[in-house]
């Protein structure tokens, strides 16, 4: 091996990269040298003993290397690992990621009981011992606020749905509707983090970044993961939405999430400037890699080799990502179905016509963040603002999917990271009130490719407070997803730090087989 | 061992003469005369009596297999005595035990109908089987003498015959009553089915009503076994919508409107192990969806006719046809690895099951894969189970490529200069389910090869001649979302 220019080390040694051992040991001895660089000499004699016990018992074995060619499990890790393990019902899906925790009770859980307990206290028995928020737990009285809206029935489903969402109560019998999901935490940071990576602690890769890992990609001109996230509006009470979020994690950073910018250009930097044509770019980037390769080489860092990859997905999308923004070809009935904000980058409906785009075009997993959703106060005034923006782009997204037939082998979900109390934070008058976060059930909606259609799952207790039948715990949630996907949740995994690490965490989680079709 | 000795002695009298054989004849026939009177003296009339009763009755299905063996083995053992002396003697000994039998299943069986209150035509056919049979027994041995002495040498061949098809009868009406009154022709091959001749009379319903398509199904397949046409417990028929709506012993169980009082909702609601829980005696209990179809149909009026319920949406059940394993891949892996690795369409597995089939993916490379491309693929045809071709260069003549792939079970040809000409050449695509031909120019005429294929379900016409685009969407629907 090339001795690097940093190393003053000149002793004769034998070079790994000959000995007669598997490629993947290699490879790990490679990356054991980069910390090489770091504990110098020492290093060196602790890369050796970590390939020795790599090795095992192998080491002593002249045919090591073609032992372990021949056995099925010395395969390459990743080779393998980019199918789906039974044939699956979705090829990709949408979420529709609603951040600030849609209140249920004014949404999608009807409780039409609540009415006659207007500015009553919910019972000690149904709050149990439960450790409320900050904001609320202060409180003298746990006043119930009936929902301001009525409900209807829609469909042969009979769901009921609230007068806020007309559009999404006429897809009913596209939607499976869950009312018992929950979650274990209460603030923001940690539910929405739960949500995604199913670990409340930063450093976890998200659904896309695992989805991306395990299957792959279907258009190598377009990420197989991206995300969109909707523009902010200011009378909303907005939650911030950190790229962690799509983080990879300890997985590679080529499965991280791509997010397109919500105004502006989408992705920054993407036409060449004036002067620099297709074929100076394409020159560059060669050069650039064929350095970078010589870095590998020498380092052998996994991370030089995505860094590879992606200048060359950013070439490529230099023309695909024009393409897919490119609205002008859609007929009017596009319009007509997903209404005039369509037309307008960063809206909600622009952003669910993206991700049918992105549909139509392979794109994995498209994730689209809506902020807005905390309302602590002022309910009957902002919550109609809300659902303006997003209950036709949702209807849309699904109607749209089904009538091109692309719903069969999409899934979409709607979901935020947590719900919201029954009774009214701060003042509870008959026009106005507020709801502080409740993790303990909220509802969320699935459609498409490997759901049942037209059912509502679950039940809650008359305050929409605690569950009472079916529970769907997040990582019940999650592992549902990714059967529909073609994955088992228990073997889609990653070893770090000594654990077997998956989506659905080290509780045992199951897929919730009631809403599958 | 008593039975043992009690049965030599029958047999021994009956061949011995004399006074003896009077005295035989008369206690047969008062026995005969008891037996046949036994209906009028214990009336079946439709109610409980003792749990007693019930107790030794429900004996009956496990003791009353014995006689029909017995009964069967005789006339097996006569024959085979023309060659072997001693079987023939043994079968007057074996006759005389299966009479015994009968007796004993027949009383048991009596005390079970009469002691559960089942009552109804069913029952009533078999009970007067099992005692013919019983009767028709008896006479066997009497004359089996007559004919071992050769005085009357056809007699006894002749009653043997008539008993042996009582006993078929007898049995299979009591198998009717326990499995349900289908239970031997359900899965008889259509083609068998066509002959029977002694089908049931369907009852009347009103076509297409949410009775007849899912309330009389349920109730059909759990209920009617004991509350039908031919075993009615409790006085109780679930087997028409008249006679579910008349009730039983106790009164109405079906009040329109009033689920929670609706005493046939209550029995299968109870906890399952409740005295009271229907379906009864561990039968499999019904399922939430169904009780929950029940419930419903019951709220809104129990109606004969209506054909939608407010609240149920019931999928129908068109099961997609099984998916036909495909052949082994694994030798072309290295040519369809390289692909996938290269620039261009790719061949992607739809799971690690090699049997799962191929995928043809051209999302990269779509507008210029054209026919030619296309063509190249042909070698993987039979392994290919999805051709997605959305966007790509095809055209027509792409038809004569994809004839050929037959385990192809969805196909994308959404956004491709596609118009519809040769769309007969898919119809051998015998597992086709899925077709995507939106935003093409095929018209409807072009698609009408496509109704012969019978598994196709999901055709895909979205902004093409054959289904213009909708008209623009109603905005009065939109949110009126005014504070």
């Amino acid at each position: 091996m090339k001795q690097h220019p940093l190393c003053t080390d000149t002793e004769d040694i034998p070079n790994v990269m000959d000995l007669p051992i598997p490629a993947e040991l290699k490879q790990e001895w490679a990356t054991l040298q980069t910390r090489r660089r770091f504990l110098g000499r020492t290093g060196k004699v602790l890369g050796w003993a970590a390939l020795a016990s790599l090795l095992g018992d192998r080491a002593l074995m002249r045919d090591a290397h073609a032992a372990s060619t021949s056995s099925p499990s010395a395969a390459p890790a990743g080779g393998d690992l980019k199918l789906p393990y039974f044939a699956p019902k979705a090829k990709r899906a949408i979420y529709l990621f609603m951040s600030g925790g849609p209140p249920q009770i004014d949404l999608l859980d009807y409780k039409p009981n609540l009415a006659a307990l207007y500015n009553t206290d919910i019972p000690d028995s149904v709050r149990g011992a439960q450790q409320l928020t900050g904001m609320t737990a202060g409180q003298a009285r746990f006043p119930i606020a009936p929902s301001h809206w009525a409900f209807k029935q829609y469909g042969k489903s009979g769901a009921w749905v609230s007068d806020l969402l007309p559009n999404t109560g006429r897809m009913a019998d596209d939607l499976t509707i869950i009312k018992t999901t929950n979650t274990d935490a209460i603030n923001h940071e940690p539910a929405i983090m739960l949500m995604n990576t199913g670990n409340m602690n930063a450093g976890k890769p998200c659904l896309g970044s695992w989805l991306a890992y395990g299957l792959g990609s279907m258009n190598d001109n377009l990420p197989t993961f991206m995300v969109l996230q909707t523009k902010l509006n200011a009378k909303e009470n907005n939650q911030p939405v950190s790229s962690r979020l799509w983080s990879s994690g300890f997985l590679s950073s080529e499965y991280a999430g791509v997010g397109l910018r919500s105004s502006g250009d989408l992705v920054l930097y993407l036409s060449d400037p004036n002067g620099v044509d297709r074929e100076v770019r394409r020159k560059m980037l060669d050069a650039v890699n064929a350095i970078n390769r010589q870095t590998f080489e020498e380092l052998g860092d996994p991370e030089t080799n995505s860094r590879i990859s992606q200048y060359e997905m950013a070439y490529r999308m230099q023309a695909s990502v024009p393409e897919l923004a490119d609205l002008s070809k859609e007929p009017k009935s596009t319009w007509d179905l997903y209404g005039p904000d369509a037309k307008e980058p960063g809206t909600f409906a622009y952003n669910c016509l993206m991700a049918r785009r992105m549909a139509e075009r392979g794109v994995r997993f498209t994730q689209v963040y809506k902020r807005g959703w905390d309302v602590h106060g002022n309910v009957t005034g902002v919550l109609p603002i809300l659902c303006q923006e997003t209950d036709r782009g949702c209807y849309a997204l699904v109607t749209d999917l089904k009538q091109r037939g692309l719903l069969d082998d999409t899934l979409v979900i709607w979901a935020g990271e947590f719900g919201r109390t029954v009774y009214s934070q701060g003042g509870l008058t008959p026009d106005n009130y507020g709801r502080d976060h409740h993790p303990r059930c909220y509802t969320t909606w699935m459609a498409g490719g490997g759901v049942q259609p037209g059912i509502t799952y679950g039940e809650t207790d008359e305050y929409s407070y605690n569950v009472v039948k079916d529970p769907v715990p997040v990582r019940d949630f999650n592992a549902t997803i990714l059967h529909c996907l073609g994955i088992d949740h228990n073997k889609l995994t990653y070893k770090v730090q000594g654990l077997d690490q998956k989506l659905t965490g080290t509780t045992p989680a199951s897929v919730v087989t009631g809403l599958l079709a | 061992m008593k039975t043992v000795q009690i049965a030599t002695l029958l047999d021994d009298r009956l061949l011995s003469k004399g006074k003896s054989t009077r005295v035989v004849w008369a206690v047969s026939f008062a026995m005969s005369m008891a037996l046949l009177l036994l209906p009028w003296l214990f009336k079946l009339d439709g109610k409980p009596h003792r749990d007693w009763q019930q107790f030794l009755g429900r004996f009956h299905p496990l003791v009353v297999h014995f006689p029909i063996g017995l009964i069967v083995l005789v006339p097996m053992l006569e024959i085979a005595g023309a060659c072997r002396p001693a079987l023939r003697e043994a079968a007057g000994f074996v006759l005389g035990l299966g009479f015994i039998g009968c007796l004993g299943a027949l009383t048991l069986g009596y005390l079970l109908a009469y002691g559960s209150g089942t009552a109804g035509p069913g029952v009533t056919r078999h009970m007067w089987g099992g005692i013919t049979l019983t009767i028709g027994v008896l006479v066997c041995l009497l004359a089996r003498p007559w004919w071992m002495s050769g005085t009357v040498p056809h007699v006894y061949p002749a009653l043997l015959t008539c008993v042996l098809l009582v006993l078929v009868w007898a049995a299979h009406e009591g198998g009717s009553l326990t499995h349900g009154n289908n239970y031997l022709t359900e899965y008889m091959p259509a083609p068998m089915k066509r002959w029977l001749i002694f089908g049931t009379v369907q009852p009347q319903m009103v076509p297409g009503s949410f009775y007849a398509a899912h309330i009389n199904p349920i109730l059909d397949a759990n209920c009617v076994t004991c509350h039908g046409e031919h075993k009615v417990k409790g006085g109780l028929r679930l087997d028409s919508y008249g006679q579910l709506m008349e009730g039983g012993n106790s009164g109405p169980v079906i009040i329109p409107g009033k689920p929670g009082q609706s005493l046939l909702l209550t029995r299968v609601t109870l906890p399952p192990n409740h005295k009271q829980f229907m379906p009864a005696q561990g039968k499999p209990p019904l399922k939430p969806e169904e009780i929950a179809w029940i419930r419903a149909w019951v709220l809104d009026g129990a109606s004969p006719a209506a054909t939608t319920v407010r609240g149920i949406s019931i999928r129908e059940k068109a099961p997609e046809p099984p998916l036909v394993p495909v052949g082994d891949y694994s030798r072309m892996m290295p040519e369809i690895r390289q692909m996938a690795n290269g620039q261009g369409a790719k061949l992607m597995l739809v799971s690690k099951k090699p049997s799962d089939g191929l995928i043809l993916n051209t999302a990269d490379v779509a507008r210029s894969f054209d026919d030619a491309q296309l063509a190249q693929f042909q070698k993987f045809a039979p392994y290919i189970v999805e051709a997605d071709l959305g966007g790509t260069a095809v055209t027509n003549a792409s038809f004569d490529t994809l004839g050929t792939f037959t385990h192809l079970r969805a196909l994308h040809l959404e956004r491709t200069a596609i118009t519809g000409d040769g769309l007969a050449k898919l119809a051998p695509l015998s597992q086709l389910t899925y077709l995507n031909l939106s935003g093409t120019k095929v018209t409807k005429a072009a698609l009408a090869p496509l109704g012969s294929m019978k598994n196709l379900r999901h055709v895909y016409l979205y902004n093409t001649p054959a289904q213009p685009a909708p008209v623009a969407e109603s905005t009065h629907a939109i949110a009126r979302n005014v504070p």
